[in-house]
């Protein structure tokens, strides 16, 4: 009777697994709500259990910059005498810009940091490669926001709890982030493929690509802001160019979760609707 | 004997098993920051599902070993229902060998997982490269599985270390 007993739980589970297996595959509401929520319960503990180890790299990384802190001093202040005559020719590049861009009418894109958040989890796992954020819906995130620290992109909101999200890494098969080349502004899309070097896709037929290029956010797609820092081009095969990300998706501590759009002039949104009303 | 003993595991400290591989599923899921690990992380939660199912299998059911194995697909964002799939497997397998796994040593114990492990690995690839629609790599599931077992006797020497609280209260 045990046996019996033994076998049909076991069999009932299997069954279970099974069926979550097939039906969760399609994503539905149901399931990613249930997803979230339990995030939302375990958030808090992995963020606990997560805090030694970011301890741990932050007084690595203190004790790394204490050994270099004086040549580190010198650099700077070159650099600091560069970046200040840089910025008086940008100052007057910026005057210019705005003054062609209200005569062309172009959309000014805003950048609003939605949340800061913590990173809490690693997947584990090298086919899904995603991560947990201290931050939900009570702090204004959304599905589909772009996620960005201070070296680049890292990904997008795709899983939203109330205090928790999952943010799909730019690493990951399904992840799609339309990029340029900061040269020439050659537009192509960065393909996650799990590994830690994304790929280009759509590169025009004749374009060149060299190894150290710079690859920046296009703006296309309203996830990411434009010129956006994403990698650097390392290895170009018969296949694929890979490229290595700005942003170390290994060693994420903190991160923003940012909302991007558009804005138009009032003068050049009223010209499109009287367009519109011309062509109906 | 025998009576004082599940006298022992009944209440909170027979839940030992299931909080020691939940802490191992909650361990594979932080951030390590090291590169090289990134990709090819040990499958603790089967360390902790094999050790137990062989020698407290009554205080880790199948429900809870669903359970667990449910928590780590929603905590890694992997397929809902794949570990948990995997582990009853573990389980059931484990279980059906019966009394004979705990009159060996320590030694046969681990050639045993090495089978275990090295199926494991196999079916999390193949269902991950269902679920993705493509061949995924290979090598990554290959590290894992060398990982999971070059670690088991660590794993296995802090859990018995844990099964020792339960045996040692029973006394």
């Amino acid at each position: 009777m045990k046996e019996l007993r033994h076998r049909f739980s076991s069999g009932f589970f299997i069954t279970m697994a099974l069926a979550l297996l097939i039906f969760g595959s399609k994503n539905p509401p149901v399931v990613n709500g249930f997803r979230a929520g339990v995030a939302d319960v375990f958030v808090p503990v992995l963020d606990m259990a997560s805090r030694p180890f970011s301890v741990a790299d932050g007084f690595l990384k203190w004790t790394q910059k204490l050994a270099i802190v004086f040549s580190e001093n010198e650099r700077l202040r070159a650099e600091n005498s560069q970046l200040k005559r840089a910025q008086i020719k940008n100052s007057q590049l910026a005057i210019d810009n705005q003054r062609l861009k209200k005569l062309l009418n172009v959309g000014e894109g805003s950048v609003n940091t939605v949340a800061a958040a913590r990173v809490v989890s690693d997947s584990g796992s090298p086919f899904f490669k995603s991560t947990l954020i201290n931050r939900g819906t009570s702090d204004g995130v959304q599905k589909g926001q772009a996620v960005i620290n201070e070296d680049g992109i890292v990904g997008r909101t795709i899983t939203v709890g109330n205090s928790s999200s999952r943010v799909l890494l730019a690493t990951d098969i399904n992840s799609r982030i339309p990029v340029k080349l900061a040269s020439s502004g050659i537009n192509m899309i960065l393909e996650g493929d799990n590994s830690p070097y994304p790929k280009l896709s759509f590169l025009p037929i004749g374009e060149k690509v060299a190894i150290g290029d710079l690859i920046l956010t296009s703006g296309y797609g309203m996830v990411f802001p434009h010129d956006l820092p994403v990698g650097q081009v390392v290895e170009i095969g018969s296949e694929s160019i890979k490229i290595k990300l700005s942003a170390k998706l290994y060693n994420l501590n903190y991160v923003s979760i940012v909302e991007y759009e558009i804005t138009r002039s009032p003068v050049a949104v009223k010209k499109n609707i009287d367009l519109k009303k011309g062509g109906e | 004997m025998a009576s004082v003993e599940v006298k022992a595991e009944r209440g909170l400290r027979g839940t030992l098993p299931f909080i020691s591989t939940l802490v191992l599923v909650l361990l594979m899921l932080l951030q390590y920051r090291l590169f090289f690990l990134d990709n090819i992380f040990p499958f603790l939660s089967l360390i902790g599902v094999y050790y137990w199912s062989i020698f407290k299998p009554h205080l880790i059911p199948v429900s809870l070993v669903f359970m667990l194995g449910v928590l780590q697909d929603i905590l890694s964002g992997g397929p809902l229902g794949m570990t948990a799939l995997l582990l009853i497997l573990v389980r059931i397998f484990v279980v059906r060998q019966g009394s004979r796994f705990l009159e060996r040593e320590f030694l046969f114990n681990w050639l045993v997982f090495i089978f275990v492990a090295v199926v494991f690995g196999l079916l999390n690839w193949i269902i991950a490269s269902l679920y993705i629609r493509e061949a995924q790599n290979l090598w990554n599931i290959f590290g894992q599985i060398m990982l999971t077992i070059a670690i088991f006797p660590g794993i296995a020497w802090g859990l018995s270390w844990v099964r020792y609280l339960l045996v040692k209260e029973s006394r």
